[in-house]
């Protein structure tokens, strides 16, 4: 029976939304690598007589993110404060969105195992403020050993969305891609940068083990999880230990517990935290957010294409792969870079070759965003055009974009380069003739009326074509052609 | 008649047509201030040189061409629990003794642009919790009108300074009563305007769903004045109102109470209040009903039974959280610690009063899981009870009357017992519930020449309607003046 134990897990992951200011102020958000403390006012660092006033841009970007979602917004929703003393917690307590969240019940997609898709369901998205952040004396930093703490609320009141999902994952391997596909999403609206590292998402994990029938243990809550490897790992250990635990008789119990990245276990905190009544009540200094349907429909005709929708697009509509839409969408910029390149009149499959190799590997190497990518779409389209009509070997067109890229060069500039540069009219009727002179038989088959179907003056195109390395168009190869066969 | 005699309009009348200078008015409130402040201490900062210097700077605008108004050159005393830029806002607290506020409250901003000149801070009780001024802990502050008994609270100090001639016009804020009931005990006016009328940015917060900025002041017309200056929208209060304000101080000396209608409140017909206070209420009601007002029976049977008890949860309960911030990590009051319970347990314990601790214990009880719906829900229950009670009362009155208080001032140490101090605000506490606009008018003086007073409450924005009928009571009462003083040399 105990074998049968299986995980439970659902996420709460906070995303930190990408207004510029504060959610209740107008000072800056950032606050990575800034000089403690500059980035505050009376009312972020809590200041007698400061009072909250809501960032439209916060509730905008909240809408957006549970519209895409697939939430129910919220056109009242409200502002709680949640108690509790901490020195990075200027007010003594937090504004949060309680029992009245900005948006309900959505769902994301997630990949699962089998290579299928799996449902996950979303609880709830709501806006609150972040706390400060407590630098320690000591001298790595940390709490142990510290002779004094300092307070740098420069993050104090940074506007985060809360995302909470059901308890719908089933293992720590479908945790994570939960958190990519939100990442994607989050990332693809532009409502945050979704870096976990910076901790510009955060997440606490929830998880049980469920057996049969009512068996299995309590709820334990994760936190400490700075990377995608700390969810995993943390769950799998906190899976062996409730197992074990369960297996030698023993029950889990409800607790929160932190993650050791150095031990890789987790750590029980003490039982007294446990205790914390937050004592929520409706934030007196903010009335109640009214937003109009309006407002929502405004925002849902913002949303752009999600990249769900998207790869189903590219794999439907333009013949990717499942796996070559996958890269693409995963970065909005790019999937974006891949889209109007196509637009331009690129072969899709070819550029997506392209985009996944050539591109997106420079800017992986130069850590370019693909918005400073100096190749624009519309130049590597007619660039692949031409690769596609066989005008350009693959070399050469490699060659051509390794100097746009890196010289900043014109296209006709770089043709003439690799591909020896449009020939003059005396220059193309010069290789016209040699062609001709070279391929007689094919002259005269041709001017024996045994060319029906074009084959004949066709291969003679190709062949100077080729000659010129794509530098001049087949209309104006087939002109010489035509004029130097049948007016000699 | 000493210039500190007039009011705040006749002041700025001076000035504006010449015949008066910012500094000689300022100078005549700073020399009887100084002479007055010894006996009354109704100041924890008395702002002697930064009143004269901006009374120098406002003269030399003047001369400049400038056009200030319309409050150009008066003195204002603003109540310690509103930020005034570079000066110490105590709230009458050791946790706050040493803070400077680095901004001005919005309500100080817009009294600066009208050319007023602040000439102190106003002593209160701590965090403005309490109804005698005894709670603060720079000391008491001594009513004007007799030395031996308190001023009234929280904002005792502003009340004693208006009526003790050291300002014609004063800040108060009013949570349940505060500025209303020590207008009434010091015997001036005060005005308690609509929740969200007055920016609270830069109050510092009691209970906010109720505390609301206001005037005091010995002249209805300088409440108007001063309500015209306050009362602007502020996109940093994002619960004062957008709603377009009227005029007052013109309006009103044209007002006129014929067709209007008196409501008086039925249920506490000559009960627990004083037989002096209820014949000034009967007697105001008098005077409007000659003056060609109808005086109607109105219900308030729940608002006076349960109000005062919904508000002695909601007001701690917001309380509790809004004074969390005093935990010594970033400003104010500190006592360091080796371990951070133990720092916040001595800053605390050390820098907080007995009121304010009794409330911050209220208010975390009543909002603590298990107890939530039994107090604080239902309180909000009472809460909207009373709003709607409110709302009955003005289909048939224009303006309800009651008394500010149901006791005379009492003296020193007399209301020992909490609960006897919070049964003070039973008439106040409706109108902070119902968010209404309400104005204590000075209404003479009774026995032992102590100060009388009515009450009256507005509907929401009906500021016009309580400024009309006390302006017309303040013509039959007579306006209140300053006392004369005897106090010895401020030191
Ligand atoms: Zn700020």
């Amino acid at each position: 029976m105990r074998e049968e134990l299986s995980p439970v897990i659902g996420l709460e992951i906070h995303v930190q939304l990408a207004t510029g200011t504060k959610i209740f102020c107008g000072c800056s958000t950032d606050y990575i690598g800034a000089v403690p403390n500059v980035n505050v006012c009376p009312v972020c660092l809590g200041l007698p007589g400061a009072l909250p006033s809501l960032n439209a841009r916060a509730v905008e970007l909240g809408t957006l993110a549970g519209l895409a979602l697939g939430c129910r917004i919220r056109l009242r929703s409200r502002f709680h404060r949640k108690n509790y003393f901490y020195p990075d917690l200027p007010k003594g307590y937090q504004i949060s969105q309680y029992d009245e969240p900005l948006a309900e019940e959505g769902f994301i997609d997630v990949a699962d195992e089998k290579g299928g898709t799996r449902r996950i369901r979303i609880l709830r998205l709501h806006l609150e403020e972040d706390a400060g952040k407590l630098v320690h004396g000591a001298g790595d930093g940390r709490l142990e050993g510290a002779s004094c703490s300092l307070v740098d609320c420069n993050r104090a009141g940074v506007p985060l969305a809360e995302i909470v999902s059901a308890p719908d994952l089933t293992s720590p391997a479908m945790s994570r891609e939960y958190v990519l596909a939100l990442r994607r999403l989050v990332r693809h609206l532009g409502v945050g940068d979704g870096d976990m590292e910076a901790g510009s998402l955060r997440v606490d994990a929830n998880i049980s083990l469920k057996g049969p029938g009512e068996s299995g243990g309590e709820r334990v809550e994760i936190k400490n999880l700075n990377s995608l490897r700390a969810l995993e790992r943390s769950l799998e250990y906190e899976i062996s230990r409730q197992r074990d635990l369960i297996s030698r008789g023993g029950t889990v119990a409800r607790e929160t517990r932190h993650w050791n990245e150095v031990t890789e276990r987790t750590l029980g905190t003490r039982s007294k935290e446990e205790a914390q009544d937050y004592r929520y009540f409706p934030d007196p200094d903010l009335p109640p957010l009214v937003i109009t349907e309006g407002f929502v429909e405004a925002c849902r005709r913002r949303l752009p294409e999600l990249p769900d929708a998207r790869r189903r697009r590219f794999v439907e509509g333009l013949g990717l792969s499942e796996e070559e839409a996958a890269v693409l969408v995963e970065e909005r910029g790019v999937a974006a870079y891949f889209d109007a390149a196509v637009a331009a009149g690129a072969p899709p499959r070819r550029a997506s070759a392209w985009v996944r190799t050539e591109v997106l590997r420079v800017l992986r190497e130069e850590r370019r965003a693909v918005g400073a990518f100096p190749v624009l779409p519309d130049t590597l389209a007619a660039l692949l055009q031409r690769v596609e009509s066989g005008e350009l070997s693959t070399t050469v067109a490699r060659e051509c974009f390794h100097a746009l890229r890196t010289e900043e060069i014109s296209l006709d500039e770089a043709l003439r380069r690799f591909g020896g540069g449009k020939p003059s009219s005396e220059e193309l009727e010069a290789l016209g003739r040699r062609t001709l002179e070279e391929n007689v038989d094919v002259v005269e088959e041709i001017l024996g009326g045994r060319d029906p179907k074009g084959k004949k003056i066709k291969y003679l195109e190709g062949l100077m074509m080729r000659a010129l390395r794509g530098q001049e168009t087949p209309e104006a190869v087939r002109r010489t052609l035509e004029e130097l066969i049948f007016k000699k | 008649m000493e210039l500190w005699e007039y009011s705040a309009w006749r002041l700025a009348e001076f000035v504006a047509q010449g015949q008066l200078s910012v500094s000689e008015v300022v100078e005549a409130h700073l020399t009887h201030m100084q002479w007055q402040e010894g006996t009354y201490h109704a100041l924890i900062t008395p702002m002697v040189e930064a009143a004269r210097d901006r009374a120098r700077a406002l003269d030399t605008a003047l001369a400049g061409g400038a056009d200030i108004s319309p409050l150009c050159g008066v003195p204002v005393v603003i109540k310690d629990n509103i930020c005034v830029q570079g000066s110490p806002t105590t709230c009458g607290s050791r946790m706050l003794e040493r803070w400077v506020a680095p901004y001005n409250a919005t309500a100080v901003d817009h009294l600066l642009g009208a050319g007023a000149v602040v000439v102190g801070k106003g002593n209160m009780d701590e965090f403005a919790m309490g109804s005698s001024t005894e709670n603060s802990f720079f000391g008491p502050t001594k009513n004007p009108r007799d030395p031996n008994r308190v001023p009234g609270g929280s904002s005792g100090g502003s009340a004693a300074a208006v009526a003790a001639g050291y300002a014609p016009l004063a800040l108060g804020s009013d949570t349940g009563g505060s500025i209303r009931q020590p207008a009434a005990f010091c015997g001036v006016h005060g005005l308690k305007p609509t929740y969200g009328m007055v920016s609270r940015h830069g109050l510092v917060a009691y209970a906010s769903s109720f505390d609301q900025i206001g005037p005091l002041a010995r002249d209805v017309g300088d409440l108007a004045v001063a309500l015209e200056v306050l009362g602007r929208a502020d996109d940093r209060d994002p619960t004062c109102s957008s709603r377009p304000r009227t005029t007052y101080l013109n309006a009103i000396q044209t007002y006129s109470l014929k067709g209007r209608r008196i409501g008086m409140v039925r249920e506490f017909a000559g009960s627990a209040v004083d037989p002096e206070l209820h014949a000034a209420m009967v007697h105001a009601a008098r005077i409007c009903q000659d003056a060609g007002a109808t005086l109607v029976d109105v219900s308030l049977r729940d608002t006076i039974a349960y109000g005062l008890a919904a508000y002695y949860i909601l007001a701690p309960a917001e309380a509790s959280s809004n004074l969390s911030r005093f935990d010594g990590v970033r400003f104010g009051f500190c006592r360091e610690a080796e371990v951070l319970q133990e720092q916040y347990r001595r800053t605390r314990g050390e820098g907080l009063g007995p009121e304010v601790k009794r409330r911050i214990l209220t208010g975390t009880y009543v909002l603590s899981s298990g107890y939530y719906d039994a107090y604080y829900a239902t309180a909000q229950k009472v809460r909207r009870r009373v709003a709607e009670e409110f709302d009955v009362a003005f289909q048939s009155a224009d303006v309800v009357l009651l008394p500010t208080s149901p006791r005379l001032p009492f003296y020193f140490g007399e209301v020992g017992d909490p609960m006897a101090m919070y049964l003070m605000d039973i008439f106040t506490v409706p109108a902070n519930l119902a968010g209404l606009p309400a104005l204590s008018l000075a209404t003479g003086s009774g026995r032992d020449g102590l100060p009388l007073s009515v009450q009256l409450v507005g509907r929401p924005w009906g500021e016009f309607d309580l400024l009309g009928v006390a302006s017309i009571l303040e013509k039959a009462f007579g306006a209140p003046q300053p006392i004369q003083g005897t106090g010895g040399k401020y030191s």
